[in-house]
């Protein structure tokens, strides 16, 4: 069946109403950033002495973290486990984690009091700090994400490489550059993606390490010593769902025929993976005797049977159900449920868990905060679009894909 | 071929493993000072002779360069109506607890930075940026900070703060004990100034014995507990008060060290780099193995045909 | 650790030196062994020597007048922010003896001279022997805790000057040149106590009768007394939970407290005291100046005195008494007589004039001439 699907890109008018609405958004969110450069965090966000985080880390960095989880389960699925059926899924799961990760700095960047000295942790070391794990991977592993991406604008450039004007003269020279690398890239991608899988490993859990430090200052109904694990277990039960959501989004969106198999193979997977996460979940809290914290009617609670329910137990017994692993909506809306749960987990975690001794005003995100992390949603949904339309991202079937205005370069 | 590509795989696989480790070396070094000495000074604050005159607000701004009000205007007690936390522009704060029934004066309780002896800032602070000195102060590196504020998520005591409304090279500041100060053989500004010397400066060894002494002079004066000699592994200032200090809106805390299990958690997942070279080790395999069976299934399909 | 024991080395002969010496004196002053040790064999490695204060070792039996009039407390001036403070030891002296003299401030003392605060407490406050206060430490605890109870003020400018502004006086040095004490209290008549018992409620004090008919000196009832017992301005330490015993502490130094509460505590105020109602003997006659001791010589016991003037006196006679005291100045012939020929009772109280006079009778006719007293 995949022999004869193929990557291309897929020319189409980029602006329609959604995507209008969306540029609006995106551009009030960067309107926001750039009053946060002039103005400074204390003008744009209401982070305060007793709340030093809020949305910017939970949203844009830990949830964005793990809903970038799709580039590295899908990655170990198609590269390590070598199942080719799913080599086409790769590319727009690898594209999201890029873009994703790439949002993640950013947001990381803007939230920053000194965003010029991101550089610092590179050369300054602190082993025992989950910040400095997390950051490094995150740096390494974007890295790595843009030499993962990369055999994909050698495939699109090769051999088109057409600069206007005076740099015309550099075209040639910049096709051999594009082929040596190309070259190096085949032989030796496999140390990339593996590192890929690794480094993700690592963050991903280290994030949940980042608020162990918090102690008492976390909920108990989240705080536990298991947290690096539930983080690794959650962010591997959200990236197959990721990807079926969003394979969907990009289906309907460019009107093509969703990939019903390949979304109800991961599908598939999906259960187990959440099951092993809800049980560690519910083990961790009986254990640790937290459920007494349940009893309580209060935000924790209620975000936490949200959590609980909604995020996992619904999502599993949809994936688990037959006719919904024939059903592409279906899927979606399980994937949706799932992805909503690992979000809302990693909001919970970062926000809604902690309460600091002295509290003088609860923690909201500002409309600003607001508008920045919706803003960076709708950007990388922008450039997703972007990028479907310019490089080789999304299989299609050979026949219907003569629609593309480029000739595929022949491998 | 298959042999070839085999062992260029080990060859890169290894290299790769034996980079990591070189690095790891260092990291382990590269952990942030954390001295604890055995004669690291302390103060011990005995709140039962506090009188609230707030001088020790006004002596710890002047010594920080920090704007400050006139002296005389310290004595309007009007501030203690609300309860206040140290910040960016005040290093310290003295707040007021009305008294008891029993009680004839209310408690005055200075809050400020504990220098804890195993801080969680210390453990957090992504760049190593913040240290625990020999003296006992817990002070950070201005000059290292990316103004991450993990060291404000991580401390127990909530006590650093930011200067939120700076858009350019905003700080954390926190007291730093004087350090400056103390470097030079002087006391730190709070305690020089105390006039009730509510702020006894000495070994924390000496200190916690002077304060159980204390509390076994005068039994009916003191609750038998000195905060900050167990909590959060202990700290260099030391609480002597004469109601429960949860009262006193304390952060009832235990003994182990305020980074917890997170260093632990930390150094086992990178115990010498050797949990993720081994993750990369055998996701290798797996990849090799898998590829191997996927290439002879795909020649045996050609021999099949 | 080595350093330590060369320390020790080198001292030993001072040490051995002082100790002696210092026996020599202890012996003289009369001082049990636990004034100031707190185990049984001090050595000379563990002294074990008690934290101050020490309770036992105050000696201090001085008269206010005695110590010095203003002492100007400047041994801080050159690290202080604030101006010296002219303190009139005087005046606190002359308060003192209202709580507990001396020895509410200079809470230890040897046998000996009185020594000043900064005999014992250290002008520096970076040291290393940290069990008793720096000097400034020491002065303000000691001054803030009554200073702050009365007043409810922690303002320094009520005792100090600032330093910059040395010319402004500070709010309490106004009459530094005056004889500082205490102005004169006004005490009361009668006190009326609502007490919190089922059995009487209401204790009724007559408070000058105790100083005045009783002769109390104040100091035997306010002797531990802080100024805020009259000064507070925050809250009146009589509203704090104490025991019964402390509670009838003051009262039971003279009366029974343990039981018989009806004698002070009533349901409605009780009547002055009066001997003569009360008991029958009149003492405004001629006992009107006798501390109560005098008679009632067992301490807290009142009862059962024999009101006969023999039983105190002695018998009457010419040798020993002067019919004058009694505001009647006998005529000749009645001069002569024994007191038991008129006096038939032994309270010698109204005499009977029918043993020798048939027509008169007393007090119509008087046995001599009437003189004011």
């Amino acid at each position: 069946m995949s022999e004869n699907m193929k990557a291309v890109p897929l020319p189409r008018r980029y602006f329609t109403p959604a995507v209008i609405v969306i540029a609006a958004i995106a551009v009030v969110g960067l309107l926001f950033v750039l009053a946060r450069l002039i103005f400074g965090i204390g003008a744009v966000t209401n982070l305060s002495n007793e709340f030093p985080w809020g949305i910017w880390i939970g949203i844009d960095v830990a949830a964005g973290v793990a809903l970038a989880a799709g580039g590295f389960t899908t990655a170990a699925l198609g590269h390590i486990m070598h199942k080719e059926e799913y080599h086409l899924i790769t590319r727009p799961a690898l594209l999201t984690a890029m873009l994703g990760y790439t949002f993640v700095a950013a947001g990381v960047g803007i939230d920053l009091g000194r965003y010029y000295y991101i550089w610092h942790p590179i050369i300054m070391w602190n082993g025992n700090s989950a910040l400095f794990e997390v950051g490094m991977c995150v740096m390494i592993y974007l890295t790595v994400l843009y030499i993962e991406f990369l055999p994909i604008v050698t495939e699109r450039f090769i051999g088109r490489v057409n600069l206007p004007g005076f740099l015309k003269k550099f075209n040639n020279s910049i096709d051999k550059l594009l082929r040596i690398l190309d070259k190096g890239l085949d032989k030796t991608m496999f140390i990339f993606i593996i590192a890929g899988v690794v480094l993700s490993c690592l963050h991903q859990s280290s994030l949940g390490t980042l608020m162990i430090i918090a102690g008492e200052k976390m909920h108990p109904l989240w705080q536990t010593p298991v947290l690096p694990l539930l983080f690794l277990l959650s962010a591997m039960s959200v990236g197959f769902p990721m990807v079926i959501f969003e394979s969907y989004l990009t289906s309907k969106s460019f009107n093509l025929k969703p990939e019903t198999h390949i979304m109800s193979n991961l599908g598939s997977m999906v259960a187990p993976l959440l099951g092993i996460y809800l049980s560690f979940k519910i083990g961790d809290m009986v254990i640790r005797q937290t459920f007494v914290y349940l009893t309580e009617f209060n935000t924790a609670s209620i975000m936490f049977v949200i959590e609980i329910v909604i995020g996992i137990v619904v999502p599993l017994r949809l994936f688990l159900s037959p006719q919904i692993q024939k059903s592409p909506l279906g899927l979606s809306i399980a994937a949706f449920l799932v992805i909503f749960g690992v979000f809302l987990n990693r909001v919970n975690s970062f926000i809604v868990a902690y309460t600091p001794p002295y509290i003088f005003e609860n923690y909201f995100p500002s409309i600003g905060e607001i508008f920045v992390t919706a803003g960076f949603i709708a950007l990388e949904i922008l450039l997703f679009r972007a990028f479907v339309m310019i490089f080789p991202i999304v299989s299609v079937p050979q026949h219907s894909g003569t629609k593309a205005k480029f000739s595929i370069r022949s491998v | 071929m298959v042999d070839e590509s085999r062992r260029k795989f080990l060859k890169t696989t290894a290299l790769v493993g034996a980079g990591i480790t070189g690095l790891s070396t260092k990291t382990v070094k590269a952990g942030p000072k954390n001295i604890l000495d055995e004669n690291r000074m302390g103060v011990l604050v005995d709140t039962t002779v506090c009188i609230g005159c707030r001088k020790c607000e006004w002596a710890c701004k002047t010594a920080h360069d920090l704007p400050t009000q006139p002296l005389d205007t310290y004595e309007d007690r009007s501030v203690f109506e609300k309860m206040r936390r140290p910040d960016d522009k005040a290093l310290t704060v003295v707040n007021e607890y009305a008294a008891r029934e029993t009680e004839q004066f209310p408690l005055n309780v200075k809050v400020q930075c504990m220098h804890c002896d195993r801080p969680a800032c210390v453990s957090a602070c992504i760049v190593g940026a913040i240290s625990k000195e020999e003296n006992g102060s817990v002070i950070w590196d201005t000059d290292k900070c990316i103004g991450c504020r993990y060291c404000m998520v991580a401390c127990p005591f909530q006590i650093p703060a930011f200067e939120f409304e700076k858009a350019w090279h905003p700080e954390i500041r926190k007291c730093d004990f004087c350090f400056e100060r103390t470097k030079e053989g002087k006391l730190p500004a709070c305690v020089e100034i105390c006039p009730m010397e509510v702020l006894t400066y000495g070994t924390r060894k000496s200190l916690i014995e002077r304060a159980h002494q204390k509390i076994s002079l005068y039994p009916d004066r003191y609750v038998n507990h000195v905060y900050g000699q167990y909590e959060v592994g202990g700290t260099s200032w030391l609480y002597l008060a004469s109601r429960d200090f949860a009262e006193l809106q304390f952060p009832k805390l235990g003994t182990n060290p305020a980074p917890g299990v997170s260093e632990a958690i930390q150094h086992g997942i990178f115990a010498y780099f050797v949990p993720p070279i081994a993750l990369y080790a055998l996701l290798g395999g797996v990849m090799w193995i898998n590829k191997k069976k996927a290439e002879s299934n795909k020649d045996k399909e050609v021999h099949h045909e | 650790m080595k350093k330590l024991f060369l320390i020790l080395l080198i001292s030993f002969p001072f040490v051995i030196n002082g100790q002696s010496k210092f026996s020599t004196t202890h012996s003289n002053q009369n001082l049990t062994c636990s004034s100031c040790h707190s185990c049984t064999i001090p050595t000379k490695e563990n002294p074990c020597i008690k934290p101050c204060p020490r309770e036992s070792m105050i000696r201090v039996d001085q008269k206010p007048e005695e110590g010095p009039r203003i002492i100007v407390i400047d041994k801080l001036r050159d690290t202080d922010i604030y101006a010296p403070v002219k303190f009139s030891h005087l005046a606190h002296a002359e308060m003192s003896d209202m709580t507990g003299g001396c020895r509410t401030c200079h809470h230890y003392n040897p046998p000996g001279n009185v020594i000043g605060c900064s005999d014992c407490h250290e002008v520096s406050r970076n040291r290393t022997d940290i069990s008793k206060p720096d000097l400034k430490g020491a002065y303000h605890q000691q001054c803030m805790t009554c200073h702050r109870s009365w007043s409810g003020k922690t303002d320094c400018i009520e005792c100090h000057a600032a330093k910059e502004k040395a010319d402004l006086k500070p709010v309490k040095a106004k009459d530094e040149k005056a004889k500082r004490i205490h102005p004169e209290i006004k005490t009361p008549d009668k006190i009326t106590y609502n007490t919190k018992t089922d059995r009487g409620k209401l204790v009724t004090f007559y408070h000058n009768d105790h100083t005045d008919l009783f002769r109390l000196e104040c100091s035997q009832c306010h002797s531990n007394e802080s100024c805020a017992k009259c000064h507070s301005q925050i809250k009146k330490p009589a509203d704090l939970k104490i025991t019964f015993a402390e509670q009838h502490k003051k009262c039971s130094n003279c009366h029974e407290t343990k039981n018989n509460c009806n004698t002070c505590h009533s349901n409605k105020e009780t009547e002055r005291f009066n001997h003569k109602v009360s008991t029958g003997f009149d003492l405004s006659k001629f006992h009107s100046k006798l501390s109560c001791i005098r008679c009632h010589t067992t301490p807290a016991k009142f009862t059962g005195l024999n009101k006969d003037c023999v039983t105190c006196h002695g018998s009457w006679s010419w040798d020993n008494f002067n019919h004058k005291i009694t505001g009647l100045v006998l005529d000749e012939l009645h001069g002569e007589l024994d007191c038991e020929s008129c006096h038939k009772e032994k309270s010698y109280a109204s005499p009977s004039c029918g043993d020798c006079h048939d027509d008169k009778t007393y007090p119509k006719e008087k046995p001599g001439k009437l003189i004011k007293r």
